[in-house]
């Protein structure tokens, strides 16, 4: 008997002893570490907020208690049944479940079908400019996706809104139909255009990056173009195609500033606009289970994108073999076709710019003649804007100022942590490639993305407004914005550190540690430094949408404390269009700024973050 | 398994090679060595030194092996130049800058790649690439330089010049030298001791011209050899001591075996000739006819014909056969295997009495 027990404990010892051999070595590894820290860190701020999500979906909040007549923090099924099976619920769910998707799907069609046209026309065919041409296409997604909104509001709006008409009705003469100005073809058309430089880049890439030998080969056997087309090219195109379908559909799904902007004047509902509605009023336990809907179809989509397309293996990126396949000769098409193509870019990323300064400047709205025009909401003082509630002019505008400079601040802590944390995740992902650790850890690190915007500061500000451990309370901080900001963009910032470690070999980095150099070292002096462009993409992504994140940050933010994107809803509330259009072009004009600055010293830009 | 039970001794100053077809397991047990994978099971000492110990729970990372790895792909980090490549070790150990500079120069010019110093090395050709990454891995003067297929992406001429590189380099750096590849010549001319390796099964580890001559199964002798052997299935007749008679469909001769051998009538057995001991001279009875000939100047491969089957022939000399040619043949020496219908070796000896 003592003998079975002695054994016993010698098993024992030997099992934790193992243990504890196994734990040292997985430890030794540096990226086991961080995907370790990474995975805890990482299920704290993800799944906790959707579990709390959850159980909200089922609570009576105080706000409700007394309508309800139920007790506070009490258990229920009523939101449920409100969102799913009432009557009610073609209203609150059902009419905009189908907005959303007939809108969202609509974005896709319109995103891949300018993008990838446009992609296809840079790589295949010999047109004019294509320098020039293909930086212009980024700018819609530079821009926030409502200035394209505000900028087409500006255009087409008619009488329908009160108010004057727009810049097109005023010329034109006629009044622009409703179809036209509001609604889901606009809200599609507008979203679209926004998401077409994400379909350029990703079937752009995939275009440029074809084995040209391919397309040679049917050649070589009398096949027509029309065939190698779409027998040959398109097929090879298409997981890029599925995943930009995929990834536009998920971001249309959660975009709110432009159904705002463009669907409210004809009370044209959307999922998002309805999370706004019941968030920020008296339904909440409506607007948590409409977030908990929409996020079960995001992560329906992401596991589709998954098994469509995979992880992808093998990501070298040049390959350096391939010949440059004979380009399409447009011939005597060549100028009239680039001169189209310039045009159609131009309007969407130049003329919006035109249209908000010139609305900015205009005294009377409506009233486009040159007597009308004015700086005053640029320059002028408080006395001089008694019509604007003696708003001071932009430009000598505290709140501005304070504004710009919360925005500025902001997006340089988002682009700096979730840069980093995304970096080093990417690192430990691909170096970890193969474990479950590392899958846990890549999808929880992509988790996020999923959430609506809007529903997921909600849960924050609900989770973060009592004393959590060693963490204060949040309420009403600037550490509650940079939190919920590093969470929201770690997905984009880690693919595009996994982007980054995928194109180099780990034998570079063995090559130093068999020399002894340690961890940080070959980080820094390695692996950083050889992949830098894509490294500084990794914080350039993560800076761009913050300067232009609205549906985030419009819940956590305080009147005193604003940033440049909440200040501009405030004065478009008031209806205040000076201000907000002057506003929407001081923001488009610093963030092009800044990625033309980084883009010239470090070779950094977002196509080199999104990964085409 | 990507390697199964592997037990063998490198000894000092020996240049070994991990020979193997794709996926056997010679580049894992490279790896193994370096540190770069772990064992799942197992000793691996260095110079004495335990560097890795499954029972013990030992093991030392790669930096503190006293080892050098050559990459296949080099593995240059191609931000910084030849000269930052080959002092970047060194810099770490924290040598002074005197001291780094005289071992750079030292090995720039061993290499013969001084004039590449200040270079990048997208700037360089496949071949200068190479020697950067030798220089590199000797900088800091390791006991054993591990080297993973380093030659297999330079085209044949300068292959050939590289290896005599590495040969001359293994006798001025007196280090141990592990070689992986699947080039059966290089293992041939480069090595003191091949290892081969068969899904990750150790087949033979013994000097180039036993594993040539004196090879322990089928595998061994096929793998080995340009061009290679010609392995014949054959049934016994009869089996006297050690003269063996064997027949199929379109041979028959007797088998003199250095030892005798305890055949029985019917066993399936494979004979193993080489293609140099297969003699064409004009007076053997034995006839074949010519299938193909492949004269390369120096000496001329000829595809031989009998009856279903086909031999591989070497004549040297600038001879032509046409093809459909009759020739006499010869089966020549004693080097000749028999093995078993597993693919064993039973022995080695001659052939007489050829019908």
């Amino acid at each position: 008997m003592g003998l079975v027990f002695k054994n016993a404990v010698e098993k024992g010892i030997d099992v934790i002893m193992d243990m504890r051999y196994r734990l040292k070595g997985f430890l030794r590894k540096p990226h086991n570490v961080i995907l370790l820290v990474v995975f805890i860190v990482l299920c704290y701020l993800t799944l906790v907020p959707m579990v709390t999500m959850v159980r909200d979906t089922f609570l009576v909040h105080t706000a409700e208690a007394k309508r309800l007549k139920l007790p506070a923090n009490s258990y229920t099924l009523l939101h449920w049944k409100k969102v799913l099976v009432e009557a009610s619920s073609l209203n609150v769910f059902y009419k905009p479940f189908l907005n959303s998707l007939a809108t969202s799907l609509g974005a896709c069609l319109i995103a891949i079908v300018f993008g990838g046209s446009f992609a296809w026309f840079i790589t295949r065919t010999n047109m004019r400019w294509k320098g020039l041409l293909s930086s212009l296409c980024i700018f819609p997604y530079i821009m926030p996706s409502w200035t394209l909104a505000l900028a087409w509001y500006n255009l087409f709006k008619n009488s329908l809104v009160g108010g004057a008409p727009g810049l097109i009705s005023a010329i034109i003469g006629v009044e622009t139909p409703n179809w036209l100005a509001y609604g889901p073809i606009p809200i599609a058309l507008v979203t679209g255009l926004h998401y077409a430089p994400f379909a350029y880049i990703m079937i752009g890439g995939i275009l440029r990056n074809m084995d040209a030998n391919l397309e040679e080969a049917a050649l070589m056997l009398n096949t027509s173009r029309f065939r190698i087309m779409y027998r040959i090219t398109v097929p090879i195109v298409i997981p890029a195609v599925m995943s930009t379908f995929l990834l536009v559909f998920s971001s249309a799904m959660s975009s709110f500033a432009v159904p705002t902007f463009l669907g409210l004047p004809v009370r044209y509902q959307v999922l998002t606009t309805q999370l706004y509605r019941t968030l920020n009023g008296l339904n909440p336990g409506q607007g948590y289970a409409i977030a908990l809907l929409m996020i079960i179809l995001g992560v329906s989509i992401l596991a589709l994108n998954q098994k469509v397309v995979g992880l992808r293996k093998n990501y070298t990126t040049v390959t350096g073999k391939s010949s440059n396949i004979a380009m399409v000769n447009l011939k005597k098409m060549r100028t009239p076709t680039s001169i189209i193509i310039a045009a159609i870019l131009l309007c969407v990323s130049i003329l919006p710019l035109v249209s908000f300064a010139v609305e900015s400047l205009i005294l009377h709205p409506g009233d486009y003649s040159l007597g009308n025009f004015t700086t005053q909401f640029w320059f002028g003082t408080a006395a001089q804007n008694s019509m604007a509630n003696s708003e001071p002019g932009m430009l000598r505008n505290p709140k501005l100022y304070s504004s710009l400079w919360n925005s500025l601040k902001l997006s340089i802590v988002c682009a700096v942590s979730a840069g980093t944390v995304g970096f080093l995740a990417g690192y430990a992902i691909v170096r970890g490639r193969g474990s479950k650790l590392a899958d846990y850890v890549n999808n929880l690190a992509f988790f996020p993305y999923l959430m609506p915007s809007m529903a997921f500061s909600a849960i924050y500000l609900s989770m973060f407004a009592v004393q959590r451990g060693p963490i204060p309370p949040l309420y009403g901080t600037f550490a509650l914005l940079v939190l919920a900001g590093t969470v929201k963009y770690l997905p984009f910032a880690s693919r595009s550190g996994i982007n980054a470690m995928f194109q180099l070999s780990k034998e570079i980095e063995e090559a130093g540690l068999i020399l002894g150099v340690g961890w940080f070292k070959r980080m820094t002096r390695l692996v950083i430094p050889i992949q830098k462009s894509s490294f500084i993409s990794g914080y350039l992504l993560p800076f761009t949408s913050c300067m232009r994140e609205l549906s985030l940050f419009i819940l956590l933010m305080t009147p005193n404390n604003q940033v440049l994107t909440t200040l501009l809803y405030y004065y478009n509330e008031k209806g205040w269009n000076q201000y907000s259009n002057g506003i929407n072009l001081l923001i488009v004009l610093i963030v092009i700024s800044i990625n033309f600055i980084v883009n010239k010293v470090t070779g950094a830009s977002i196509d080199k973050g999104i990964g085409g | 398994m990507a390697v199964d039970d592997l037990d063998m001794v490198i000894e000092d100053g020996s240049f070994i090679t991990l020979l193997g077809p794709s996926g056997c397991g010679k580049t894992t047990t490279l790896r193994m060595i370096a540190g770069l994978e772990t064992p799942t099971e197992g000793i691996i000492t260095i110079d004495g030194k335990v560097v890795f110990s499954s029972e013990e729970q030992i093991d030392i990372s790669p930096a503190k092996r006293d080892i050098g790895f050559l990459f296949q792909n080099y593995a240059l980090w191609p931000h910084m130049t030849v000269y930052q490549n080959i002092a970047f070790g060194l810099e770490n150990l924290k040598w002074d800058k005197e001291a780094v500079k005289t071992r750079v120069e030292e090995l720039l010019k061993m290499l013969r790649i001084t004039e590449f110093a200040g270079r990048y090395p997208a700037e360089l050709s496949g071949g200068q690439q190479q020697r950067v990454a030798i220089a590199r891995t000797l900088a800091t003067k390791p006991k054993v330089l591990l080297m993973d297929e380093p030659l297999s992406n330079l085209d044949a001429k300068l292959r050939m010049e590289m290896r005599t590189e590495l040969k001359r380099l293994h006798l001025e750096t007196q280090s141990t030298f592990v070689y992986v590849t699947h080039d059966q010549l290089e293992a041939m001319t480069l090595s003191t001791r091949i290892c081969l390796l068969n899904k990750g099964v150790l087949q033979q580890y013994d000097g180039p011209l036993g594993v040539y001559n004196y090879p322990t199964n089928r595998f061994v002798a096929d793998f080995v050899g340009n061009p290679t052997i010609n392995l014949i299935p054959f049934e016994v007749v009869s089996s006297q001591g050690k003269a063996i008679r064997v027949s199929n469909a379109d041979m028959a001769f007797t088998f003199n075996a250095k030892t005798a051998l305890n055949l029985k009538v019917a066993d399936k057995v494979t004979i193993g000739v080489r293609p140099e001991f297969i003699a064409v001279d004009g007076q053997s009875t034995f006839k074949a006819s010519v299938y193909s000939s492949l004269p390369s100047g120096m000496e001329t491969i000829i595809r031989l014909r009998i009856g279903e089957s086909f031999l591989n022939s070497v004549v040297f000399g600038s001879l032509d056969f046409p093809v459909g040619t009759g020739l006499g043949i010869n089966l020549t020496g004693d080097k000749i295997m028999l093995f078993s219908n597993e693919g064993n070796i039973l022995g080695s000896g001659s052939v007489s009495a050829i019908a």
